[in-house]
């Protein structure tokens, strides 16, 4: 039994272990000399592991009598998640290294919060939602200060921390709630008590709604967001890299399997929560994104409006709508990696630069990295025929079908208002006058994911990798 | 040829100009040339099914799940449009092969140009409104990288922008309404959309489907009110705005208007709206254009003004009003293709497009001086030319147009419209090429080459052509007006002929022409007063919009985004508020299943004192002193109310909490200020206030609720209950619980109770070791020292009490397992008696007699709770099994041994350990601040020699 439960547990496990023992084993050798090590070792575990997770898993198989739950799910996401942690791990390096900023413990960090990741996505019980959620929020609060000596930095970490033990709070309140009226943590009971006849009793409104605030803070959805143009500002720019992707797409992951496998018999119910919580962040993080001058701040305000998209196919409430969630996730990700390893790249003068003025004519002097960026800001922006228009046109239709056109019209409004602060980079890029130029400073694995993330976004068009039938596969083994 | 050929070779061919710059221009050129070229002919092979009436479909499954696939057809509209695109970029490829200069990059410019070609044929054959609106963003995207193509002009900028501010936009609204469309007519196909005229004109969601719909068209189209972008993408190359601005890109917002017509048309928004936003868009670019010096400027308006009269017709709605656009569609490509290409000329072999530098060119230039007439007269709508044509047929149908019902406003705006246009016309050939001849051009003009003149002269040969013989034009117009009407209409019986005889039309164009004639006499005075009446510029509307959009965001961000933490935890616990308000009115509240409780005396004072000390926790909170006793007197009550619900444990372990962490927390208190700084204004600190009330009355609601209702699930205490003596062997549920049933939990907790303590002391050691040292030695005391620090009283006490405290903590640790007690509360006892000591006689003395380090005390106890748990697999039983036995030593009774007592230790002696190291790593730094550690136990030396030595 424990043998069976630990197997299908074994890459969590091994990534636990991994992280441990390489902590323990560089403390006591080399410390940050090791750093560069630990971290191309990290990224290789990462790989490997999506690997395996991706080729061989199969079926579902549900571990420790119904709290862990290893489904197509939770391997696609897992999948996702390992592999945009390697390459943001990748691309800090360089930018890391120049700062003075590459520790050993970073990796290693990010080797736990992805252990934490894996848990919140592969949950099917409050409790191991919460070991999993806390497991990487608290890797995710030192990573943000990692910058010690920078107030800026510090700042960010102890508004996150201290806005992320808020919304712990809400959350286990939530769960507690739950708990009390459905007489079990799990989700599979749950759902057995919340689809009885008639309403759902109050209790269990209240434990999905403040369960639900808990999870809208780990994607940074409006108005429990306001964390996230701060933090994305003060953190070192790889850590507002890794915190635009994986964990994004873990909360969201989790997110959905709250909904769907614990509260799935009431969508009614759900729905209009998350319907709220789509608009609110489409909106806000299209309209805040206009005034912004700092790129970072600026893909805080983005991530904000996209996962509102996210949001959006998540509240069809169908399998259609998971299905459509989850390539726009993976989307959002791949863009993200692209978009971040170009601004790991912007610098002057030796010195990081963030201000979007500064990239004037960037496309004079960068003629292939700049046709490169435009891409990306196509497709952030969901302009045709990029693949990010495929992604909010999936989210879209799933919407519409589900019979939220209100919510898809909303959404193309707010992609409208969106498009403008995208095409304003493309425009300085190109048309901007010459003064105060960027450097552009690009190691060969940040050039190699800017190009590449731009060549997806092109030759994706043509069917996506592939990815379409894994995604279907997971949102059916979610929603049944 | 299949039409999926037609649509890949443009793209496909797209890299081959750019590998192939090296081998010079003509290659490049040429290459372009037969790519467009065999694309053509490839499309003309479709010709005999396009006239026969046939639709040419194929298609291939793309993206099923999400309604994409790339179906192509092609009809005669589609044909009509490609023909024109194909055939008008064959032309532009060659005049572009003698425009661009040496130092151009030709290769680059090429492939942009085959891949916006590619776009456009995109759009036009595509049977998937979807794969449509692919095609639709990829002309803005290739769109945007010609106009940038010359990057070096500063006045492209903004025009760049413009353009791709206005286009994206409109193209994002397009889908919105794609979308809806689609999923009225249950396909994204558009052969089936356009069966459904009923369905979706009866469906709530038409209104927004159009709006969202003309949204784009309008944009792409340069309609009003967003006309202003196209006069200003004109610092493109010629070619680039002979191509894009005047015979493809612009016409694809007509297109889709003209390819949705069956569906969309004939309803009264349908009407209002294009036809409005036609006729305006009509006169006022007529009007402009005649006031523009710049000959492109002035050609981008005319262009601007001839689109909206496209739009005005089919606004109209009527068969008639559809075929007289298509007409003018094909007349306007060919002459205003014509003219561009000409402006194009005289600014590359004069140097200049400003009008007001030129006249005279006739003697200079007469090759292009007879194209550009030819074509501006076709414009001016004179007979004998293609545009008088289709010129006469919108008078006849503006006639007929009632708006708003007024039967004169369209007629009457249709010839006001008309006559500027004709104005424009006269001046452009005027101004430019009659009058003197002038000594001051920037360069000698003189005709081109013949590949520059020889494109232009084709399309007027057009132009000519069907001005003289109209039938040559019909049955193909009307071929493609039918594919325009599908069911909705039949096509009109009208034929094209020069002469009508003396009907409105032709007095409206007569009115037009001569008084363009008139306008132009008194074109000086004019253009004075139009120079000085102020008018609304839209390039500045423009930037003021989005200078005020910017404004605007900020306005709203900037409060909302502040940085300050306060705000963001208020709208956090508003939103909160919000939800769980509306939860609790739009849920079912059913009865309460229990009563409410009597309330005693003891209760009431209970709970006052919690909340009065709540309050003044509240109020007095800069105070840190009386904040922490305040803090007290809430944990004490708290640990009063757990005895009234009759949980001697929970007390227990509350009280002997309390009583630690105060210590501790004194122990910090000592470094910090007394009061901590006012930090907030008065305003935000009630607005805080409110908040925490309506927070808590909330929160009380809540739990009061729940307190009168049966929870669903039955309690969990029942197992507890029912196994705690027969499994766990203790008759106390909570110390069973603790380190029986969830055993595995407390095992962790110490585990994290040690490196909590840990912590503490590894951030104090290292608080010691870097610069906080030397400020802890030179700290003065900001208040005033007892003079007894150790007082006698106090040091006698705490040792005469130590072996009670002692006894009573293996007291309560051993009656845990049964009565009221355990290791945690007995650990916490037993620390305070540790922790008495050291404030009795300070820390030098006490750690002096200390034998074991604390560091030690924490292991030992995580090992001993570690050990027994492994202990259980010796027996084959999981982890931390417990078992229990009694057994009967005489003279004693029969008493319990239990494994879990074995388990309590650890805790025991992990809660000593890491309270009194928390405690020593305070107090090392208190001691730092200490001159000299006293040598005695107290501050009088009982043991000295108490005969004062006299005299001394």
């Amino acid at each position: 039994m424990l043998a069976n439960d630990l197997a299908i547990l074994t890459p969590e496990i091994l990534l636990a272990i991994y992280a441990m023992l390489a902590l323990i084993a560089i403390v006591y050798t080399g410390k940050d000399a090791m750093a560069r090590l630990s971290l191309w070792m990290t990224s290789g575990v990462f790989i490997g592991l999506a690997a395996w997770i991706g080729l061989s898993g199969q079926g579902t198989n549900i571990a420790f009598d119904g709290m862990f739950v290893d489904d197509a799910f939770s391997r696609f996401a897992k999948v996702t998640i390992l592999l945009s942690a390697a390459a943001v791990l990748l691309m800090s390096q360089d930018y890391m290294e120049r700062r003075d900023l590459l520790r050993f413990e970073y990796p290693l960090l990010i080797a736990l919060a992805a252990v934490g990741m894996m848990v919140m996505v592969s949950a099917g019980d409050l409790m191991a939602l919460y070991m999993g959620l806390e497991l990487q929020s608290l890797a995710l609060y030192v990573v943000a200060s990692l910058r010690r000596d920078n107030l800026k930095s510090t700042e960010a970490g102890l508004k996150y921390f201290v806005l992320g033990a808020l919304s712990s709070g809400l959350l286990l309140y939530g769960a507690s709630l739950t708990y009390g009226y459905a007489g079990t943590t799990l989700f599979s009971g749950i759902i057995e008590a919340a689809s009885g006849d008639g309403p759902m009793s109050l209790g269990l409104v209240f434990g999905l709604v403040f369960l639900s605030a808990g999870l809208a803070f780990k994607v940074s959805a409006a108005p429990f967001h306001m964390w996230t143009p701060d933090v994305y500002e003060g953190s070192p720019t790889p850590v507002t890299a890794f915190f635009a992707t994986a964990p994004k797409v873990a909360a969201m992951c989790l997110f959905a399997r709250v909904v769907h496998d614990a509260f799935g018999g009431s969508v009614g119910d759900w729905q209009q929560i998350v319907a709220f919580l789509a608009v609110i962040s489409m909106f806000l993080g299209a309209i805040a994104a206009i005034g912004q001058t700092n790129i970072k701040r600026l893909m805080a305000y983005s991530s904000i409006a996209h996962m509102g998209f996210a949001l959006m196919g998540l509240a069809a409430g169908t399998a259609l709508g998971v299905q459509a969630m989850l390539i726009y996730m993976a989307i959002y990700v791949t863009m993200n990696i692209g978009t971040f390893a170009f601004i790991l790249s912007m610098e002057k003068e030796g010195q990081p630069v963030t201000e979007i003025a500064a990239l004037n004519s960037f496309a004079k002097r960068e003629p292939l990295q700049a046709l490169a960026v435009l891409v990306l800001m196509f497709s952030l922006a969901g302009v045709p025929p990029m693949v990010g228009f495929f992604g909010k046109y999936g989210v879209l239709i799933a919407a519409v079908d589900a019979g939220l056109s209100w919510l898809a019209i909303a959404g193309v409004i707010a992609s409208v208002i969106g498009a403008f602060y995208y095409l304003r980079i493309v425009y300085y890029m190109y048309f901007g006058d010459d003064r105060d130029a960027v450097d552009y400073k690009a190691s060969p694995v940040l050039w190699g994911m800017l190009v590449a993330s731009a060549a997806i976004m092109v030759i994706g068009v043509l069917n996506f990798f592939g990815i379409e039938a894994p995604a279907a596969q997971a949102a059916a083994a979610l929603v049944n | 040829m299949s039409l999926f050929l037609i649509v890949a070779l443009p793209f496909v061919g797209s890299l081959l100009p750019g590998l192939m710059n090296s081998a010079g221009r003509n290659a490049c050129a040429g290459v372009t040339f037969m790519i467009t070229l065999t694309a053509l002919v490839g499309l003309l092979t479709n010709l005999p099914a396009v006239l026969a009436g046939e639709v040419v479909q194929t298609g291939v499954t793309w993206l099923p799940d999400l309604g994409l696939n790339v179906t192509l057809m092609l009809d005669g509209l589609g044909f009509f449009f490609a023909c024109l695109i194909l055939g008008i970029g064959l032309l532009i490829i060659t005049y572009g092969r003698f425009y661009l200069s040496r130092k151009d990059n030709m290769g680059e410019f090429f492939t942009y140009l085959l891949l916006f070609q590619g776009a456009m044929v995109g759009i036009v054959l595509s049977d998937n409104i979807l794969l449509l609106i692919v095609f639709w963003e990829l002309t803005s995207l290739s769109s945007f990288l010609l106009i940038g193509y010359w990057k070096h002009l500063p006045e492209g900028r903004q025009g760049a922008r413009m353009a791709l501010t206005v286009t994206g936009m409109g193209g994002l609204a397009l889908i919105g309404g794609a979308l809806i469309l689609g999923n009225i007519a249950g396909s994204y196909d558009l052969s089936v959309i356009l069966q459904n005229r009923e369905a979706i004109q009866a469906s709530p969601m038409y209104l927004p489907a159009l709006i969202l719909i003309l949204l784009g068209c309008f944009t792409k189209s340069a309609q009003f009110p967003f006309h202003f972008w196209l006069p200003h993408a004109m610092a493109a190359p010629t070619p680039v705005s002979a191509y894009l601005h005047s015979a493809t890109m612009v016409k694809a917002g007509i297109f889709l208007m003209a390819r949705l017509w069956p569906v969309l048309s004939g309803t009264p928004e349908w009407f209002v709206i294009v036809t409005t936003a036609g006729l305006i868009t009509m006169v006022l670019g007529a009007v402009i254009a005649l006031f523009k010096h710049d000959l492109k400027s002035l050609l981008a308006f005319s262009t601007v003004s001839h689109l909206g009269l496209i739009t005005m017709l089919l606004g109209t709605g009527t068969a008639f009003g559809a075929m007289a656009a298509m007409f003018h569609i094909l007349n306007h490509a060919t002459f205003k293709a014509a003219l561009f290409m000409s402006a194009g000329i005289i600014d590359h072999e004069a140097h200049t497009r400003d009008i007001r530098r030129l006249g005279g060119l006739r003697k200079l230039m007469p090759v292009t001086f007879v194209i550009a007439t030819l074509a501006a007269l076709s414009m001016a709508g004179i007979p004998f030319l293609n545009g008088f044509l289709s010129k006469e047929m919108m008078l006849e149908e503006a006639e007929r147009t009632v708006l708003f019902s007024s039967p004169y406003l369209v007629p009457a705006l249709a010839t006001f419209g008309s006559l500027f246009s004709a104005a424009y016309c006269f001046r452009l050939i005027g101004h430019t090429f009659f009058g003197p001849v002038r000594d001051d051009y920037p360069a000698t003009p003189h005709d081109p080459p013949v590949g520059m003149w020889g494109p232009p002269a084709l399309l007027v040969v057009i132009v000519v052509a069907i001005g003289v013989a109209p039938f040559l034009a019909e049955p193909f117009i009307k071929t493609v007006t039918a594919s325009v009407l599908g069911d909705a209409a039949e096509v009109p019986k009208n034929y094209f002929k020069i002469w009508h005889g003396f009907v409105p039309a032709l007095f409206m164009s007569i009115i037009a022409v001569v008084g363009g004639l008139i306008v132009m006499a008194i074109y000086k005075p004019l253009q004075a007063a139009w120079d000085a009446t102020p008018r609304p510029e839209a390039k500045t509307i423009f930037e003021a919009v989005i200078a005020s959009a910017v404004a605007l965001a900020k306005a709203l961000t900037h409060p909302l985004h502040n940085g300050a933490f306060t705000r963001y935890a208020a709208i956090f616990a508003i939103t909160v508020i919000a939800i769980s308000y509306h939860a609790w009115t739009t849920g079912t509240v059913g009865a309460p299943t229990r009563a409410v409780q009597p309330a005693g005396v003891v209760e009431i004072a209970g709970w006052a004192l919690l909340v009065t000390a709540t309050l003044g926790m509240v109020v007095l909170h800069r105070h840190r002193l009386l904040s922490l006793i305040l803090i007290g007197i809430v944990g004490l009550m708290v640990s009063v109310g757990f005895v009234v619900f009759s949980a001697p444990d929970l007390a227990m372990t509350q009280l002997t909490v309390e009583v630690v962490t105060i210590i501790l927390l004194l122990l910090a208190l000592n470094f910090l200020p007394n009061r901590t700084p006012v930090e907030s204004p008065v305003l935000m600190r009630m607005r805080d206030a409110g908040i925490a009330i309506v927070g808590g009355l909330a929160t009380f609601a809540l739990a009061f609720h729940y307190m009168l209702r049966d929870t669903v699930a039955p309690s969990i205490s029942e197992f507890h209950i029912a196994n705690s003596y027969k499994g766990g062997g203790g008759t106390n549920m909570v110390n069973v619980i603790l380190v029986d049933f969830r055993g595995f939990d407390t095992y962790g907790e110490i585990i994290v109770l040690g490196i909590a303590a840990l912590l503490i002391f590894a951030l104090t050691e290292a608080l010691l070791n870097g610069p906080v040292r030397a400020r802890l030695l030179n700290r003065l005391p900001d208040q005033p020292r007892a003079g007894d620090m150790h007082p006698m009283m106090m040091v006698v006490m705490t040792r005469v009490i130590m072996p009670l405290v002692m006894l009573v903590g293996f007291y309560i640790f051993l009656r845990g397992h049964n009565e009221p007690g355990g290791g945690f509360i007995a650990g916490l006892v037993v620390s305070i008696g540790f922790v008495m000591q050291y404030m009795a006689s300070g820390f030098a003395w006490t750690s002096s007699r200390l034998r074991y380090p604390y560091h030690g005390v924490i292991g030992a106890g995580v090992l001993v709770a570690g050990l027994t748990g492994i202990g259980s697999w010796f027996f084959a039983k999981p982890f931390l099994t417990s078992d229990f036995t009694y057994v009967r030593i005489p003279p004693f009774n029969e008493f319990e041994l239990a494994t879990a007592a074995l388990f309590d230790v650890g805790v025991f002696l992990a809660v000593v350990g890491a309270v009194m190291l928390s405690l020593e790593s305070f107090s090392r730094l208190a001691r730092r601040a200490h001159v000299e550690d006293p040598e005695h136990p107290m501050d009088i030396n009982p043991s000295r020699d108490d005969a004062p030595k006299a005299e001394a």
